[in-house]
């Protein structure tokens, strides 16, 4: 573990050889980003399995002196730290190999690579930080290298404006977690984790400060983690190439969030109303996230609303005091939505389109791709035996024991949208006709399968790791007796796992009659027609029927939502945006160019001062 | 004086301002007596050495005791070396970009005269630093005020240029008579001109009628010297000014020129004002007392810098406002008025020095080349010079103030300062963070320019060796300083006892 802080180097590494020599390189820089993280992977599951054994490791040197204030910087390994070492570098190392067959072609390629690089190195710097002040170093960091990779597409407007409009966004988010940061600093004196949780056990910060700082940083998170109501950022940046979705949108850069809250958590404990803003912020996007899921037809675009609603699943977790939930979900995320994806960019690769609405059909052309994005949608949706149950179980056993009903009954309902949209998904572009004019439709070279693949294996089994059967491995090991993070396993009620299990089910049977059915029924039947077709006829009557109410109401709330995020979150961040405008515009008409104009100014403001003295403080009184 | 007496005078310690004074001496005869075909580039190249060497005897001169000659009108104190040594790099780095400034409108003719007024101007700036009277103080802001409004125009050819100048010299005068103004009071109630002397008399001041004349006094000066750090409400000049005048005299202006400023505000301020009692022995100086007005001035100065920033369309009047902007952060760490204020303020001027002088390393390449200062001449600076636009992307960066750069440190240590100060600055912290968010919006459009926009043409750069030397010390220094800060704080912390000496 003394040299886990090699891993972060080794993408940094990359990032400047493809930089000066990348360009010679072509596309053979994809070897060096690819050796480089796999690097990076051997160091991080070292790490991680010698963190099995022996205690947290620590390292920390003194940085900056200034006056009296001593801020330290090091790096730490710690439960948390060499699991989130291990996600990052297994999901960049995929993702590097991918991008080879993905961005073979593109002009710039050597370009991409050093980005995710310098992506790579942000994130695992963050993740290893054992100070706040630097792990807000790298967290700006992270932002740069998300900027640079969603405009990667620089010449397209759309990712261009998606770019600009992620950093501004999540900077929004950091304002609050600078200033969070900062006061955490003046009432602790530390920015050292270890410290700032010391000083909140021993109870030397008052409850309204931690309350205060916990809310100002959990801002932070919204931005980064692309919650209610920083979200809008993380569906428009879907404007960057796939695999950068894979990475900074499944399994990194929107996880860091998260991953704050998670580190922070003993701070964030200390306050029930920090907690309970936390969950219910977290319980509102969930299903606010996937109603809106339900009526994308973009491919990218569903995967990103249920991006920000599984995102707030975990923060719904975590708000819930469960934090072994929260960071199991953020591990088995990170495998199948990151798998999902790559899918998704395997799929485009092949169509050429997004819109799902014109494929169909692509199962049986798709030999690989197919079943793997089925094993990602079943994971994601819950269905019992794959990684995505185990974690969803333990947050809603979370969300129960935590005390909020309301809050569970909003997770379920979100469990069931999200396995309804999730198969829709499914079905509309794997099942029925093609209706799109695709003409040869190819499957992705290996390159791009394998890490798939592999993501597609722990999709599968992932979840093993932390079960009410074979025992709770990952939780024991997380909480190791700190009481401050609370219990290794929430044993909810045994009906919660059913529940879990019918909800996930019903979605996922209420997407094959409406978009499994319907899609095959109208050749078939002109085919066959007799009884069969009154009893297919009955059925379709049946979804006629869930189209009327159910979905019908759904997409009521959805299409009500959308205009909320529309028109009003936008809208407020237009006001804000206008209104600096605005006043530019004033500022730089009264700049008219006249210098007697300027002179007055200084006048005026010389006198106003001066008068406001004669009134408040001076000679009058 | 007697022979006797002249020689007793611990001359040594002004080595610094002789060796310029000396320099430019030279500089001038050499230009006279040049045959007129030949380069006057190597005069260029004597002042840069020339302020190599102070450099060198000033740094040499920290750590060393409190001194002072001419009846206390010239000290060389802790302060007087940390802040000299900015003025001499910044001054140092400026006439790099002189020596590669090649207008294309007959200023040739003034090449030599351009070197020794900038050699003239930083001598001003360092006459400031050390003066511990008001005399000579101001004595000091007009040598360098006056050869700044002449490099202002020094494009004679140019209408802009000579707008420039013109309202540089109005306005600069309007602010020299408010400082003045302001000074009479301050004689007129101690009967010296002596700043410590004037401290002590202050220190004992009763009489509650003075204390009012004094206040206004305070404000006619801080106001009046508005106009040299560009502060709110006598900035409107700078961007008129930065647009007009050659792209060196810009940057010396938003760099030297403000660091300049900083001082004398800091000095007049603190030794003047840090002591008058506003009720009698004892009891809270003006300065505190007056710490509203003065976050009035720094809030206002950061909004309006950074909100009229975005809607400019010119890189250096888009710049002009930024300077606006990062005198308003320094008035923050002025107005907290903690000890770590010095560092702060120190720290934060060498940041903006490196970022802004390499930023405008980078404008006179792209201007020159081009013929105008749109930012729209920014647009695929990366495909046309790769390093030009990596580097201003690195200092663009340090500008807004983001992790990992010079300037995040220096707005990181300003923004812990307004905490740490009794009582403690609210909201003067949260207009920092909201108009450094605002400050992106300008920071990252020229940022869009350059990585995501097609060139206009594709005729590739060729970079001066002046620029270059300016360029590299600036990236390597903002990067440097944004991880390592403590080269910078260990070396003021060990030899500069800034608080210690200033009142000595």
């Amino acid at each position: 573990m003394e040299n886990a802080w090699l891993i972060p180097l080794f993408p940094l590494l990359s990032f400047l050889l493809l930089l000066l020599i990348g360009k010679r390189m072509k596309e053979a820089s994809a070897y060096v980003g690819i050796l480089m993280t796999l690097a990076s992977l051997v160091f991080s599951i070292l790490v991680l399995f010698e963190r099995f054994q022996e205690p947290s490791y620590l390292v920390k040197f003194n940085w900056l002196t200034i006056g009296d204030m001593h801020l330290t910087a090091g790096f730490e390994v710690n439960q948390l730290n060499a699991l989130m070492l291990f996600i990052v570098s297994l999901v960049s190392f995929l993702v590097h190999t991918y991008s080879k067959g993905y961005m073979h072609g593109d002009e710039r390629f050597h370009i991409f690579y050093a980005y995710l690089g310098l992506f790579t190195f942000a994130m695992l710097g963050l993740v290893i930080s054992p100070n706040i002040l630097q792990t807000y170093i790298f967290w700006e960091l992270v932002g740069v290298g998300s900027f640079l990779l969603i405009g990667f597409y620089y010449y397209k407007e759309e990712a261009k404006a998606a770019a600009k409009k992620a950093f501004i966004m999540t900077r929004i988010g950091d304002v609050g977690l600078l200033i969070g940061m900062i006061l955490l600093f003046w009432q602790t004196k530390s920015f050292e984790y270890s410290e700032i949780f010391k000083a909140v056990e021993a109870g030397s910060v008052s409850n309204t400060m931690i309350t205060l700082t916990a809310i100002l940083i959990f801002i932070g998170a919204i931005g980064k983690s692309g919650q209610f109501p920083l979200h809008t950022w993380l569906p428009d940046a879907m404007e960057g190439p796939t695999p950068v979705s894979a990475l900074i949108h499944a399994a990194t850069m929107v996880a860091a969030g998260v991953y704050l809250v998670a580190a922070l958590f003993p701070v964030f404990s200390a306050s029930k109303t920090a907690l309970l803003t936390v969950a219910v912020i977290g319980g509102f996007t969930a299903i606010f996230a996937a109603s809106i899921g339900i009526v994308q037809t973009d491919i990218k675009r569903v995967l990103a609303y249920s991006t920000v609603s599984q995102l707030g699943y975990m923060m719904l977790a975590l708000g819930s005091a469960g934090y072994v939930a929260g960071v199991f979900h953020l591990m088995t995320h990170a495998f199948f939505k990151a798998l999902l994806f790559l899918a998704a960019g395997s799929v485009i690769h092949a169509v050429h389109t997004q819109n799902i609405e014109e494929m169909g059909g692509l199962w049986k052309k798709l030999k690989w791709t197919a079943p793997l994005f089925l094993i990602g949608t079943l994971a994601i949706s819950g269905v019992p035996g794959l990684s995505g149950f185990f974690s969803k179980d333990e947050i809603l056993a979370a969300a129960w024991e935590g005390g909020h009903p309301v809050l569970f009954i909003l997770a379920l309902i979100a469990a069931f949208m999200t396995a309804f949209y999730m198969f829709r998904l499914f079905f509309m572009v794997f099942t029925g006709e093609n209706r799109g004019n695709q003409k040869e439709v190819h499957e992705s070279p290996s390159v791009m399968t394998l890490p798939m693949l592999v993501l597609g294996i722990l999709a599968i089994v992932g979840g093993y790791v932390n079960t009410p059967w074979f025992g709770s491995f990952l939780g024991d090991w997380l909480v190791d007796g700190n009481t401050a993070l609370g219990h290794a396993h929430i044993e909810g009620p045994a009906w919660i796992m059913f529940a879990a299990t019918i909800v996930s089910l019903a979605g996922i049977l209420l997407a094959y009659l409406i978009y499994g059915k319907r899609s095959i029924a109208p050749d078939w039947l002109s085919g066959k027609g007799g009884i069969l077709h009154t009893i297919l006829y009955n059925k379709f009557y049946i979804d006629e029927f869930y189209q009327i109410t159910i979905v019908a109401i759904t997409k009521g709330i959805s299409y009500f939502l959308r205009f909320i995020d529309v028109f009003i979150v936008e809208g407020l961040v237009k006001a804000v945006t206008g209104m600096v405008q605005g006043l530019g515009n004033i500022g730089s008409k009264l700049q008219s160019g006249q210098v007697q104009t300027y002179g007055a100014v200084a006048f005026l403001g010389l006198a106003v001062l001066v008068v406001i003295y004669a009134l408040t403080g001076g000679y009058l009184r | 004086m007697s022979y006797e007496t002249f020689s007793q005078i611990n001359w040594s310690i002004m080595t610094p301002e002789f060796i310029i004074l000396g320099v430019i001496a030279i500089l001038i005869l050499m230009d006279l007596f040049m045959p007129k075909t030949l380069d006057r580039k190597i005069l260029g190249w004597i002042g840069i050495t020339a302020t190599f060497a102070a450099m060198v005897y000033t740094a040499a001169m920290a750590g060393g005791p409190v001194q002072s000659i001419l009846h206390d009108t010239f000290r060389i104190d802790s302060f007087a070396i940390a802040f000299k040594l900015l003025i001499l790099v910044g001054g140092a780095l400026v006439l790099f970009l002189a020596v590669s400034y090649e207008p294309k409108d007959g200023v040739e003719r003034y090449q030599a005269e351009f070197y020794y007024l900038l050699l003239t101007a930083m001598l001003g700036g360092m006459l400031m630093t050390s003066s511990g009277d008001l005399v000579t103080l101001y004595i000091g802001l007009e040598l360098l005020s006056i050869t700044s409004y002449i490099l202002a125009g020094i494009r004679k050819f140019h209408p802009q240029s000579n707008e420039s100048a013109m309202k540089y010299v109005i306005n600069g005068s309007i602010s020299s008579a408010i400082v003045l103004f302001g000074m009479s009071y301050v004689y007129g109630l101690t009967g010296t001109t002596n700043l410590l002397n004037i401290a002590n008399e202050l220190a004992a001041l009763a009489n509650s009628n003075h204390v009012y004349l004094l206040t206004i006094a305070f404000l006619m000066i801080v106001i009046g010297l508005a106009f040299k750090i560009s502060a709110v409400p006598f900035h409107m000049w700078a961007p008129d000014v930065y647009q007009g005048a050659p792209t060196p005299v810009t940057a010396f202006l938003s760099v030297v020129s403000k660091i300049a400023g900083f001082v004398i505000v800091i000095r007049i301020l603190l030794t003047v004002f840090g002591f008058a009692a506003t009720k009698g022995p004892g009891s809270p100086p003006i300065l505190y007392d007056m710490q509203n007005y003065l976050a009035v001035i720094a809030g206002a100065t950061m909004i309006v810098g950074n909100v009229v920033a975005i809607k400019q369309t010119d890189i250096k009047r888009m710049f002009a406002y930024s300077s606006i902007a990062h005198a308003g952060y320094l008035i923050v760490a002025f107005t907290s008025l903690t000890t770590n204020m010095f560092q702060a303020i120190w720290f934060y001027l060498l940041a903006y020095l490196l970022m802004n002088l390499g930023a405008f390393a980078v404008i006179q390449v792209i201007t020159e080349k081009a013929g105008s200062t749109k930012i729209a001449e920014f647009a695929g600076l990366y495909r046309r010079a790769p390093v030009l636009a990596v580097s201003m992307g690195i200092l663009l960066i340090s500008l807004a103030g983001f992790p990992g750069t010079a300037g995040f440190i220096g707005k990181l240590n300003i923004f812990l300062g307004t905490f740490y100060a009794e009582p403690s600055h609210y909201v003067l912290a949260s207009i920092m963070i909201a108009t450094t968010v605002v400050s992106y919006f300008y920071y990252f459009r020229v940022m869009t320019q350059m990585f995501f926009r097609p060139a206009a043409d594709e005729s590739k750069f060729s970079i001066p060796f002046g620029i270059l030397v300016v360029l590299i010390v600036a990236v390597a220094g903002s990067v440097l300083f944004g991880i390592m800060p403590n080269f910078a704080f260990d070396f003021l912390q060990n030899n500069l006892d800034i608080l210690g000496d200033f009142f000595k």
